[in-house]
């Protein structure tokens, strides 16, 4: 379990490759914001934290007047000193809660100033009705204006493609020095963003968002969390602890009166010292910056969530719809045999099929050409510049070269290039049937290669499933997440695929609306699904997911029908993004249970030695010196925890892959029980400390 | 997405509240002893001899007006939490 948990942590870990932000001098700036968050306006938006801001004015009337609301049978100097660590400490209790939101808005708007940077103003060159070009600012166009840019220029605003074809470094948003090529029509990379460069070429883009709407422009917005709202999971937790608040907040206002009816009066310092250490000032003090921090993580992963919303459903996914090729396998197909039929030798159907891919620029046609050339020693035997090529069309699902002396040559699907030969006269052998199956019971593609009338073999493409993935796929399974593969391969590859790469359950033969169909057949079962899509016929289904992933090489209409971003169009992503939010959930959660395990021992520190008077003293069971050594000390604990806790919760809870019942279990274990042992342990040895007898 | 206000939000929470209330009898137990506390804390409060001077009896009341203050607040939280 560990060495798969280590493995994983790697693979997530190397997939880090953000644009870097300049994290220098943010505790400084975090610092500052701290007291700049002391403002009652600020503070009145965390209901924990303003209770106990409140109670630091009142500690501090009390320290300026011990006698305010009653005369103090202690020595008035003694009385001082002590109200005046209570308010010292309670307004450290505020400041360390406000530095830790302050932290993880820090590094959020350090992420959105290095973004910020490759948003300058551009002159762009405007394209007029009337065919002049205008040169304008960046800020002047809108949306549906044409714009030409060439080699050397800044991509003025986010836009589609309409015509030439160039190179862009998109580096700036993605971290991935390679540059991207862009081109119209081709629905994958026709989209461009504002702000990165183009480096070759020159190419013309119709303006698809107005100024200050752009990709970035809302990529800042949302890593500085300006945009920020709470998620259905802070929503309960706020109302979860604000009604504890007011639970203990009625107790403890309804204790003095008793405690001087029973002989054991109190002051208010004391009893505002009780509200804030029976209140939860942990998790209150670090809600926010779980949340930031969770955002922030998935930042880190080059993707942009719409919402935190967006990032805790991932949390909360039941069932991932994910595309075979470029997710579970990789994208590109290899030769691995020829499998000649009709009486050819494997070295003739090896030169037929490098005729027919001598043209063909995809990786598998060079796949092809590189598999005869190497094992069957086979060579072009006619003169290129007089051939001819014929491009794969999707209406054809052939490609293939026309001879100079008039034969054709075609390869492609298996009942395409069937129907050709007939078309030629040829006959059709039984034996590229078997091949055919052979082929498919391996998992693979199979190309039938045929020259006029005549079929000579099939070749067998290759699909490699990625590394790792099946233990991955193990580790979601072990979650409760099913996974669904969705390909257009018949039913006997898929299965092939599915299998090896263990997916729950896979669908062949699948058209774009049949992503709709299962993601609908899902949330009907009740269930939360993700899914990831880069093509305009995706829009529908990404909108549909709970959990929708657009690649940023994808079409604008996918993008804007989705809740997030990968910047590196790793489809594979979506894997880690469900471990980033249940990670998110488990370390509120996990933060909770301590926040609220800590009252236990905070109870028996404090209560029993101020009722002492009352015969409650035995409950003093660590035995602490004294009622204002007791205070002091579990207050001091308070303070400290949230400072203490602050790098788990940026960092989040360590992730593992287990079910629902076993994470709770652990969680309660440690974090619970740990959360009760922990505080008896530091509120003893504070005691033992600090010079109060 | 349905876009609720936070005014209809308030009223069916409300309601779903009360509608739970007539339900769960411990949690209504508990907070009719809550505020049963809140009546007699005053009442032992009179009956206990204390010699406090006007001033003190003012910020008493004082510091009473921000308890009932925080516990409003902290009801508005309890309704509308998505404003905080």
């Amino acid at each position: 379990m560990q060495t798969s948990t280590t493995a994983t942590r790697g693979t997530r870990d190397s997939r880090r490759h953000t644009p870097k932000a300049d994290m220098s001098g943010v505790y400084q700036r975090a610092i500052r914001e701290s007291f700049v968050k002391l403002d009652p306006r600020i503070v009145v938006r965390n209901p924990v934290m303003f209770i106990v801001w409140v109670g630091t004015i009142v500690t501090l009337l009390v320290t300026i007047d011990p006698n305010l609301f009653g005369t103090v049978s202690a020595d008035a100097g003694n009385q001082r000193l002590l109200n005046g660590l209570i308010t010292l400490i309670l307004f450290l209790t505020v400041l360390f809660a406000n530095f830790a939101e302050a932290v993880a808005e820090g590094r959020g708007k350090a992420q959105a100033d290095s973004l910020r940077s490759t948003r300058s103003d551009t002159v762009a060159r405007k394209l007029l009705p009337n065919g002049s070009i205008q040169e304008v600012s960046s800020t002047e166009l809108r949306r549906g204006d044409q714009v030409q840019v060439v080699a050397g220029d800044m991509i003025p605003a986010d836009g589609e493609v309409v015509r030439g074809i160039a190179s862009v470094d998109e580096s700036a948003i993605t971290g991935e020095s390679a540059p991207v090529l862009k081109q119209p029509g081709t629905d994958i990379s026709s989209s461009v963003t504002g702000g990165t460069r183009i480096l070759s070429d020159e190419l013309i883009i119709n303006v698809t968002s107005d100024p200050g709407q752009g990709f970035i422009d809302r990529m800042i917005a949302l890593v500085e969390g300006a945009e920020r709202t709470k998620t259905p999971n802070e929503i309960a937790l706020t109302v979860l602890l604000t009604v504890l608040t007011l639970v203990f907040l009625i107790v403890v206002a309804t204790v003095s009166p008793l405690a001087n009816y029973v002989e054991a009066p109190t002051t208010i310092a004391i009893l505002i010292s009780l509200l804030v250490a029976l209140i939860p000032t942990t998790i209150g003090g670090l809600l926010s910056a779980i949340g930031i921090a969770g955002m922030d993580r998935v930042a880190q992963f080059n993707v942009i969530a719409t919402s935190g919303r967006a990032v805790e459903a991932c949390g909360d996914v039941n069932t991932l719809v994910l595309d075979k090729t470029g997710t579970i396998t990789l994208g590109n197909r290899l030769a691995d045999e020829f499998i000649p039929v009709n009486g050819h030798s494997v070295e003739e159907l090896a030169q037929v099929a490098l005729a027919a891919s001598v043209f063909d620029e995809t990786p598998e046609g060079k796949s092809i050409v590189q598999l005869a050339e190497r094992e069957y020693q086979a060579k072009v035997g006619f003169d290129r510049s007089t051939a001819e090529g014929v491009e794969f069309s999707a209406r054809t699902r052939m490609s293939g070269t026309d001879l100079p002396n008039g034969r054709e040559i075609r390869k492609g699907a298996v009942d395409a290039v069937k129907g050709f030969v007939r078309s030629r006269g040829g006959k059709i052998p039984a034996e590229i049937d078997e091949a055919y199956a052979r082929v498919s019971r391996l998992g693979g593609t199979p190309l039938a290669v045929c020259q006029d009338g005549e079929m000579y073999g099939v070749i067998y493409l290759k699909d490699i499933v990625k590394a790792g993935l099946r233990e991955r796929f193990d580790q979601l399974r072990r979650m409760g997440v099913k996974t669904i593969m969705l390909t257009g391969d018949n039913a006997i590859t898929a299965s092939v695929i599915a299998q090896e790469a263990g997916v729950d359950d896979f669908i062949a033969e699948a058209t774009p609306e049949d992503k709709i169909d299962v993601i609908r057949r899902e949330q009907n079962e009740g269930k939360l699904v993700a899914m990831t899509g880069d093509g305009t016929n995706d829009a529908p289904a990404l909108a549909q997911a709970n959990v929708g992933v657009a690649m940023n090489s994808g079409t604008q209409a996918a993008k804007e029908a989705a809740n997030m971003v990968d910047l590196d169009s790793d489809p594979t992503k979506l894997i880690d993004l469900v471990a980033i939010g249940k990670q998110l959930l488990i370390t509120r959660g996990a933060l909770t249970t301590f926040s609220i395990a800590n009252d236990i021992a905070k109870y028996f520190a404090i209560i029993p030695t101020i009722f002492a008077a009352a015969g409650i003293g035995a409950l003093n069971i660590m035995g602490l010196k004294s009622p204002q050594s007791a205070i002091i000390s579990a207050l001091i604990y308070n303070a400290l925890i949230i400072p203490a806790l602050i790098p788990l919760a940026l960092k989040g809870v360590q992730f593992r892959p287990l079910t629902a019942n076993q994470l709770l279990r652990r969680n309660i274990l440690i974090y619970g029980v740990g959360g009760v042992i922990a505080p008896f342990i530091a509120i003893k040895l504070i005691d033992l400390i600090i010079p109060f007898s | 997405m349905k876009n609720y206000s936070s005014r209809t939000e308030a009223i069916e929470s409300t309601i779903a509240i009360w509608s739970q209330f007539r339900r769960q009898k411990l949690p209504l137990r508990l907070f009719l002893a809550l505020c049963l506390n809140l009546l007699i804390a005053p009442a032992v409060f009179a009956t206990t001899e204390s010699g406090l001077s006007r001033s003190q009896s003012y910020w008493i009341g004082a510091l009473g007006l921000v308890t009932v203050a925080l516990a409003i607040y902290l009801f508005f939280v309890m309704f509308a939490p998505e404003k905080f």
